[in-house]
C-alpha cells in the first residue's frame, strides 16, 4: 500500500496524524475572503509567486511532499530542499486553512526541515555558514559575541541598571546591523522612564535555528535565555525584533504545536514577553505619554509576519501610528492577516538574497502604490529587507521603524 | 507520477509542448489546480502535467453584453472580486453592483474554467442551470497543436455566444481534458440581486422531502433548493456510521431566494410557504426547522474559503473525502437514496446524502459525502467499494456520475449504447490521433 507510514523515523512523522488531516482543497495556495463587507483576491505565498510549481504553492504542495516522504514514495534530494527552504514560514498560507492541519502547518515546514539536515542534500550555503559559527558566536551574523552591545554609547551603558523590571532583549539584527532601531528603543525606554535593562549575556533567541529546524542547536539558546529573566530579576522581556518577540512568547513557551514546549519544556513560565509596540501602546491607553511634535507624513505599515501572523498583533502598531500627530495612515491592499511577506523570513534572506530582494521589491511596490512617503514597521529584519529593495529600485519611499518614527517626538506626562 | 511539469505562459508555448509530445507520443494532462474529487488529473500513464496557472487573465469582463473571457489560471477568489468589483451598465449608466457566477463549495483557488468546461456546479444552478451551460466562446489547442475558435469570437472580438452556430464547443466540454486544452473561455456573467433570504424545512423522509422540491421548483422562484440527509447536516458528517435518532428528521432542506426588492422576496416567500403548506395538506411530512446564521451565510456568501474547506470531513476522520457524484432525474431521488444507504450502512459509512435541484423541474444532483480515513487501507477500500457500488446501482435509473473517475466511466462504459461509445472513440480518435490528451480517462482510449 503505497499510502502507510514507512519512514516512521522522519520528524516529520511524529506530526503524521496532524499532516493527514490536510484535505488537498488548495485553499492555502490563494488570499481571498468575500462577503457583504469584504472583497479580498490576492497571492500571499511568496514562495508561490516566485516559483510557481505546485509544491512551493502554500502547505499543501509541502503536505504532498510530507506524505510522499513519508510513504517512501520520494526521497530527499536538492529539489525537495530547495522547495523546503525557499518558503519565507510567513504563515499566510496557516491563515486560509481552515481544517485540521491549520496549527500545524509552520511546524510541519520546520520538521521537514529538520529532517532534511540529516540527509545528503543541498542546504543554502548561507544557512550552513551561520550554522556552523552560531553555537560559538551566539549570533547569526558570523559576529563575535564580545562586539553584541558595542551599538550602545558609553554613556547610556553606564546609566543601565543591573537589575530592571524589563530586559529589553535586543536581538541579533538589532544589536549587528540594525544599530539605529536599538538605539531610537534605548532613548524611547529613557524617555518613557521604563525600568529596564540590557544584558551583555543575551544570545540569540534561537528563530533562525528552530525556524531552518536546527532542533538540537536551539536547545542551548532557549535554555540559557530562559534563565535570564530569574538572573537579572525581571518580570518580562520587551523586544522590538517580532521573530524574537514571537520565539520568546510562543516557541519558549508554549505547547506544541504552537510552540516547543514538548522539546524543551514550557520555558519563561512567569515573564511576560511584550512588543515594543504593547508596551507603547499601553502606555498611550493609560495617559502617560505626550507628543512633543509632529510626524507630517504620509505613512504606511507592513506587518512583520512574526509580529502579525504568528502573534495576531495587528492593532498596537496601527494605533499608535494614528495618534501621532500630523502623520496621515494609509494602508496597502495586502494587510494585517493578509499581509504579504517581506521575503526575509525563514532563512530566506541568508539562503536565497536575490530572491529574498526580488519579495521584497513586491512589497516596496505594493507600498509605493498608495502614494505613502514612508514605510514603516515594526521588527529590525523586515527592515534589513524592505530599506534594501528601497535602494536597490531607488524607490522614493522613506523606511523608518515605528519607534524611530515616534522616538523624537514623545516624552512621559 | 507524472514525468515532468511544464508551466505554459502563453497559448504559442502550449502549441509547442503539445506538437513535441504528439510527434514523441507523450500523454499530456491539463491541471490547473488539482481539486476535481476523481484523480481526473492524475497520470494514468505518466507523462507530461501541464499545470496552467500561470495563465491568470481575466481577459475581459463587459458589463453591457454581461459576458467575461478568461484563461485557465483564473481561481474563483480571482474572479468573484473582479465580478463583484464591475457594475452591469449601459454605457455607463450603471443599474447595480457586481457581477454573480455561478460559484461552487470548493475551494475558491480552483479554475473557473476547468471547473466549467466540466459542467461544473454551482449556486445559481436551480435559476439558470449548470456552468457549462453558461459558456459562450471558447479558444482551444487542439492536441497536433492547431488553436481553434469556437462561437461568435471565430468572427469577431464578442464573446458574447455560440448561437446560431454548431456547437462545437461540446467536443471540450465535459471531456475531461482529453480532447483539447481551453487556453480562453467566454462565459455569461449575471448581475448580483442585493435582497437575499434562505428558508429552510425538513421532512420526515426522503420521499417527503422530494416531493416539497420539485413541487417548489416548479415555479423556477428560487436560486436553488437542496436538501442533505442526516448524516450531512450533522458538523462533522459521522463517521463511521452511527445511527439517526429516531426523532430527528431524515432530510433537512433549504432554499435560497434572491430578488431586486424586499417585495420581491416577500412574494417569493409567501409562494414557499404556500407550497409547504399545500404539501402537509396531502400529507406530506413536512417538519419546522431554522438554519443557524453561520449556515446561511454559507449559502450565500460564495465562493467560500471556510465551505470549500471540506473542514467538516477532515475533522471526522483522516482527511480522507470523496463522494460519487452524479446527475439524476429527480424521480430517482428517493429510490436511489434508499439503495445508497443500505450499501453505505452495510460498509460502515454514513449516508450523507445530498438533492438539488437544476433549472426549474429538468434534473437534478445526487451525491453521498464519503469521508474516509487516508491512513487505513481498509478505510479507503471501504469507501471505494460503497462509490462503486452506488455508480453501479444508479445507472439504471438515469443517474450519471459527473467528472467520473476511472472506476466510474468503466461501469458507465460497461452499460453504454454501443454507438454513443463508437462516437466517443471516433470523435477522440479524430482530434487526439495519438491518444496524448489524459489518455485512459474515458476508458474508450
Ligand atoms: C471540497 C470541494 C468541493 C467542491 N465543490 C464543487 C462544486 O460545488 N462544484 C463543482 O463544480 N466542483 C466542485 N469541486 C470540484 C473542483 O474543485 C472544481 O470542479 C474545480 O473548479 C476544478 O478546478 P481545478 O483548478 O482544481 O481543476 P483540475 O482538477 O486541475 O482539473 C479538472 C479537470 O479539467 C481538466 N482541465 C483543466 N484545465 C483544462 C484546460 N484548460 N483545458 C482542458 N481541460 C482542462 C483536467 O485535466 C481535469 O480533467 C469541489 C472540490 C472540492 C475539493
Ligand atoms: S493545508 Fe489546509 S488549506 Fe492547504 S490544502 Fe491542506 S487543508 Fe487545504
Ligand atoms: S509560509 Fe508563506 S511562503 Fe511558506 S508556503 Fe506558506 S504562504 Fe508560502
Amino acid at each position: 500500500m503505497s499510502h502507510l507510514l514507512k519512514n516512521k523515523n522522519l520528524e516529520i512523522a511524529k506530526i503524521y496524524d496532524y499532516v493527514s488531516m490536510c484535505t488537498h482543497c488548495g485553499n492555502c495556495k490563494y488570499g481571498y475572503e468575500y462577503g457583504p463587507d469584504a472583497n479580498f483576491a490576492a497571492m500571499l505565498c511568496v514562495q508561490g509567486d516566485k516559483f510557481n510549481f505546485d509544491s512551493y504553492r502554500g502547505s499543501r504542495g509541502k503536505v504532498s511532499l510530507a506524505r510522499s516522504l513519508m510513504h517512501n514514495r520520494i526521497g530527499f534530494s536538492d529539489a525537495v530542499a530547495h522547495v523546503l527552504f525557499t518558503c519565507t514560514g510567513c504563515g499566510a498560507c496557516q491563515q486560509m486553512c481552515e481544517t485540521d492541519i491549520k496549527p500545524y502547518i509552520l511546524r510541519m515546514f520546520e520538521a521537514l526541515r529538520a529532517d532534511a539536515w540529516k540527509q545528503n542534500v543541498k542546504i543554502p550555503a548561507n544557512i550552513k555558514a551561520w550554522s556552523d559559527t552560531i553555537g560559538k558566536n551566539y549570533n547569526p551574523y558570523k559576529e563575535k559575541h564580545e562586539k553584541r552591545l558595542d551599538w550602545i554609547p558609553s554613556s547610556i551603558k553606564s546609566s543601565l541598571p543591573k537589575k530592571a523590571e524589563y530586559i529589553y532583549f535586543v536581538g541579533c539584527t538589532a544589536s549587528y546591523r540594525q544599530k539605529e532601531v536599538a538605539l531610537a528603543t534605548v532613548r524611547l525606554l529613557q524617555k518613557l522612564k521604563v525600568d529596564f535593562t540590557i544584558v551583555d549575556d543575551e544570545w540569540c533567541c534561537a528563530s533562525p535555528l528552530l525556524r531552518t529546524g536546527q532542533y538540537d542547536t536551539a536547545k542551548d539558546f532557549v535554555e540559557h535565555n530562559s534563565a535570564l529573566p530569574d538572573k537579572y530579576k525581571a518580570s518580562a522581556f520587551i523586544t522590538t525584533c517580532s521573530g524574537c518577540y514571537r520565539t520568546l512568547s510562543r516557541d519558549y513557551k508554549m505547547d506544541a504545536p504552537e510552540g516547543y514546549a514538548d522539546k524543551y519544556g514550557k520555558n519563561l513560565p512567569n515573564t511576560k514577553v511584550l512588543h515594543t509596540t504593547q508596551l507603547v501602546e499601553e502606555m498611550m491607553n493609560k495617559g502617560e505619554i505626550e507628543f512633543t511634535g509632529k510626524f507630517a507624513q504620509k505613512v504606511t505599515y507592513h506587518d512583520p509576519c512574526h509580529l502579525g501572523r504568528h502573534a495576531e498583533v495587528y492593532d498596537a502598531p496601527r494605533n499608535i501610528l494614528k495618534k501621532v500627530p500630523g502623520l496621515e495612515f494609509v494602508e496597502m491592499y495586502r494587510n494585517k492577516k493578509f499581509s504579504f511577506c517581506c521575503g526575509a523570513g525563514g532563512g530566506v534572506r541568508g539562503g536565497f538574497a536575490d530572491y529574498s530582494l526580488e519579495t521584497a521589491t513586491k512589497r516596496v511596490k505594493e507600498a509605493e502604490a498608495t502614494g505613502a512617503q514612508v514605510l514603516t514597521s515594526a521588527c529590525p529584519f523586515c527592515y534589513t529587507n524592505l530599506h534594501d529593495a528601497i535602494e536597490m529600485n531607488k524607490s522614493p519611499l522613506k523606511f523608518e521603524d515605528i519607534i524611530q518614527i515616534i522616538e523624537p517626538i514623545v516624552k512621559r506626562k | 507520477m507524472p514525468d515532468y511539469v511544464v508551466m505554459p505562459k502563453t497559448v504559442t508555448e502550449i502549441q509547442r509542448v503539445l506538437r513535441l509530445a504528439n510527434h514523441r507520443k507523450i500523454p499530456v494532462i491539463p491541471y490547473c489546480n488539482g481539486t476535481n474529487i476523481g484523480g481526473l488529473c492524475v497520470p494514468e500513464e505518466g507523462g507530461i502535467i501541464m499545470d496552467l496557472k500561470r495563465m491568470d487573465q481575466i481577459i475581459k469582463i463587459d458589463p453591457e453584453t454581461c459576458y467575461a473571457v478568461i484563461e485557465p489560471g483564473v481561481s474563483h477568489a480571482a474572479f468573484s472580486a473582479a465580478l463583484k468589483a464591475s457594475n452591469p451598465q449601459w454605457k455607463g449608466n450603471e443599474f447595480s453592483k457586481g457581477f454573480d457566477f455561478g460559484w461552487g463549495v470548493h475551494p475558491a483557488s480552483a479554475s473557473v474554467l476547468a471547473m466549467a468546461i466540466n459542467h461544473g456546479i454551482g449556486h445559481l444552478n436551480g435559476r439558470i442551470g449548470i456552468n457549462s451551460q453558461l459558456l459562450t466562446g471558447m479558444e482551444v489547442v487542439l492536441p497536433t497543436g492547431e488553436v481553434c475558435k469556437l462561437g461568435s469570437c471565430a468572427y469577431s472580438d464578442s464573446w458574447h455566444s455560440y448561437l446560431p452556430l454548431p456547437r462545437m464547443d461540446g467536443l471540450f466540454t465535459g471531456w475531461l481534458g482529453t480532447t483539447g486544452i481551453v487556453t480562453k473561455l467566454g462565459m455569461w456573467i449575471f448581475p448580483i440581486r442585493p435582497f437575499k433570504d434562505v428558508c429552510t424545512i425538513a421532512a420526515a423522509s426522503a420521499d417527503d422531502i422530494t416531493k416539497y422540491m420539485v413541487h417548489w421548483r416548479h415555479y423556477s422562484l428560487c436560486d436553488e433548493v437542496t436538501a442533505v440527509s442526516w448524516w450531512l447536516a450533522q458538523v462533522p458528517i459521522v463517521f463511521p456510521y452511527r445511527e439517526k435518532p429516531k426523532d430527528a428528521p431524515e432530510f433537512y432542506s433549504y432554499t435560497v431566494l434572491t430578488g431586486w426588492t424586499q417585495e420581491e422576496i416577500d412574494y417569493k416567500k409567501k409562494m414557499w410557504k404556500q407550497v409547504v403548506a399545500q404539501e402537509r395538506a396531502k400529507g406530506t411530512k413536512l417538519i419546522d426547522f431554522e438554519y443557524p446564521p453561520e449556515a446561511k451565510k454559507g449559502r450565500t456568501e460564495l465562493p467560500s474559503r471556510i465551505v470549500g474547506s471540506t473542514k467538516n470531513y477532515s475533522k471526522s476522520c483522516g482527511g480522507g473525502i470523496a463522494w460519487p457524484g452524479t446527475f439524476a432525474p429527480c424521480k430517482s431521488w428517493p429510490i436511489l437514496y434508499e439503495k445508497w444507504k443500505e450499501i453505505y450502512i452495510r460498509h460502515g459509512l454514513s449516508p450523507a446524502t445530498r438533492f438539488t435541484d437544476y433549472q426549474g423541474a429538468h434534473y437534478g444532483m445526487l451525491r453521498c459525502m464519503t469521508p474516509f480515513n487516508k491512513r487505513d487501507p481498509a478505510s479507503v477500500q471501504a469507501a471505494r467499494d460503497a462509490m462503486v457500488e452506488c455508480v453501479r446501482a444508479g445507472i439504471p435509473e438515469g443517474m450519471l456520475p459527473y467528472k467520473p473517475p476511472v472506476e466510474y466511466q468503466n461501469e458507465l462504459n460497461a452499460v453504454a449504447d454501443a454507438g454513443y461509445l463508437y462516437l466517443t472513440a471516433k470523435i477522440k480518435d479524430m482530434l487526439d490521433p495519438n491518444n496524448i490528451l489524459n489518455p485512459g480517462k474515458l476508458g474508450v482510449r
